[in-house]
């Protein structure tokens, strides 16, 4: 019974995947309506420092899936598990961090203090982690904005804000629901570089949720491949790109050839 | 001269922004004196500004009555932001209370604050009880409406983000509800400046010997316009001036809910 406490810098253990989704199924019941069944049979597993993308249409269960991954909802059936434990526990530990597709950003805290939030509700508001939250805005090129306000800051610059709050806490998990689509497109390529960087400096799982292909396969290592009514994966394709990546592998014959597969098996363009 | 300079353009400033609509009130009272003097119009229908301005300073107990209508209008007024407030918490946090009790304070704001008047005399006296508990009344509605607005209006997502985080519905309510809910609760907070004050004057206008409306109803039954004018003047400084207060404190307050409002638009 005794299950080993989530950690969030999880060496041992290689064996047991980060995150693992069973048969999960998902049916919304509201009183009136016929049943909706939103997705079923679920079922992948993503390893320690993976990157996983799931893409497909609008309503094909996407959201469904994060909110069961991050324990804000239980499926109606299947497992989910985090490090061979319960969603609950992992929860407890406060080992998830959110990005959105907006900011989100509480409009009366400067960057900073917005960036200092999941710390002061978590309560581990001590040196090192407010040193770490300007590390991170330092990182991201914000340092000299973080008494700045949202409404003084640009729409990337506000993304960047939320993308570092996400991981103040330091959470082990990163749950990343459209983070980039509400960016124009130059932002949002640059961003997807930054966002690397960072990913290869902080050591994290995440799971990316996104209707750009080709952000897809740039960033994560594996890309689900889901269809709507009710939502299913179809397919699970491997990245095979190198890491780091780099911008110029947009330009690359296999990255245009991965792009191509995972726009075939969506069917729908 | 060096001195001299700054203080003109200022005062050019002033007169560009408010001139205009100085140059009319003063065209307005002095057509009004001079029609009022030429035609002879009797004082009891309509009396000149000059005889108005007279009624100021002749008028026995002006400012006793005024400062008492003033504290019944605000201490309702404080009642409701007091308890109205609780109530929208609990509004907002409870499904009972918003399906139970939010129904009948939204109905309630069709009764007439007149009929309501005579009942509240009669329970609570002749003193400032009554009229406090109307301006209460009247002002409550407006602010457990927009504040709880305000309250279940916070984003989803933050509250989501909150929620994993394992924060407590106080935490949540605290750090998100609340500030997110100011800007609509100073809009509650502008609309019931003016109601106190209507609260308190009806209140006046049914018992007690005291506040503005009694004496509005005293210098009716004399048939003492001037007064009459006095009193309106004297409401209407005192409704503008309470409305800038408010909008003066929610600038101060909530410097971030311009620039929100600008960025949806």
């Amino acid at each position: 019974m005794v299950q080993e406490a989530p950690t969030s810098n999880p060496s041992a253990a290689s064996d047991v995947p980060c995150i693992s989704l069973r048969d999960v199924e998902m049916v919304y019941r509201s009183r009136g309506k016929p049943d909706f069944l939103a997705v079923k049979d679920i079922t992948f597993d993503i390893q320690e420092r993976e990157l996983f993308a799931l893409v497909g249409p609008t309503g094909c269960g996407k959201s469904t899936i994060l909110l069961c991954v991050s324990g804000l909802l239980f499926p109606t059936a299947g497992h989910v598990e985090i490090r061979g434990g319960p969603v609950g526990e992992a929860k407890s530990a406060n080992q998830f961090g959110f990005i959105f597709q907006d900011p989100v950003l509480l409009p009366w805290r400067t960057a900073i203090d917005n960036v200092r939030l999941p710390l002061e509700v978590t309560g581990t508001y001590d040196g090192e982690q407010v040193n770490r939250c300007l590390e991170l805005l330092d990182f991201v090129g914000l340092k000299k904005f973080q008494d700045l306000y949202p409404h003084e800051l640009s729409g990337g610059m506000r993304q960047r804000v939320s993308i570092v709050r996400a991981l103040a806490h330091d959470p082990s998990i990163l749950l990343l629901d459209e983070p980039f689509s509400a960016l124009d497109e130059i932002t949002k390529r640059r961003l997807h570089v930054e966002f690397l960087d960072l990913w290869a400096h902080e050591q994290k799982t995440g799971v990316l949720i996104t209707h750009d292909l080709y952000e897809a396969v740039f960033m994560c290592d594996r890309v689900a491949v889901m269809s709507p009514n009710p939502g299913i994966i179809k397919e699970i394709i491997e990245v095979t790109l190198p890491r780091p990546r780099t911008k110029e592998m947009r330009d690359s014959d296999e990255f245009h050839e991965l792009t191509r597969y995972v726009r075939d098996v969506l069917g729908e363009f | 001269m060096a001195k001299g300079a700054p203080r003109n353009e200022r005062l050019r400033d002033f007169m560009e922004g408010y001139g205009p609509a100085i140059i009319f009130l003063i065209v307005v009272l002095v057509v009004w004196q001079i029609v009022t003097t030429a035609l002879e119009i009797p004082e009891w229908f309509i009396p000149s500004p000059i005889r108005i301005a007279q009624a100021f300073t002749t008028t026995k107990f002006l400012w006793k009555h005024t400062w008492i209508t003033l504290v019944e209008a605000l201490s309702g007024f404080g009642l409701s932001m007091v308890v109205g407030t609780l109530m929208a918490a609990g509004i907002a946090n409870s499904r009972f209370l918003e399906r139970g009790v939010f129904p009948y304070i939204s109905l309630s704001t069709s009764i007439p604050i007149a009929a309501t008047a005579p009942l509240l005399i009669i329970w609570m006296g002749h003193d400032l009880k009554p009229k406090i508990a109307l301006a209460m009344i009247i002002t409550f509605f407006p602010i457990v409406a927009n504040t709880t607005r305000g309250l279940i209006s916070a984003d989803y997502r933050m509250i989501r983000m909150m929620r994993a985080l394992n924060a407590s519905t106080w935490t949540i309510f605290r750090k998100i509800q609340i500030p997110t809910a100011l800007p609509y609760m100073f809009a509650g907070f502008k609309v019931s400046t003016s109601l106190c004050l209507i609260g308190a004057v009806v209140g006046e206008f049914f018992g007690g010997d005291t506040g503005l409306g009694y004496l509005l109803v005293l210098a009716e039954s004399g048939m003492e316009t001037p007064i009459v004018f006095v009193v309106i003047a004297i409401l209407a400084v005192c409704g503008i001036s309470m409305f800038q207060i408010v909008a003066y404190l929610e600038r101060r307050l909530i410097f971030w809910a311009s620039q929100e409002l600008a960025d949806q638009q």
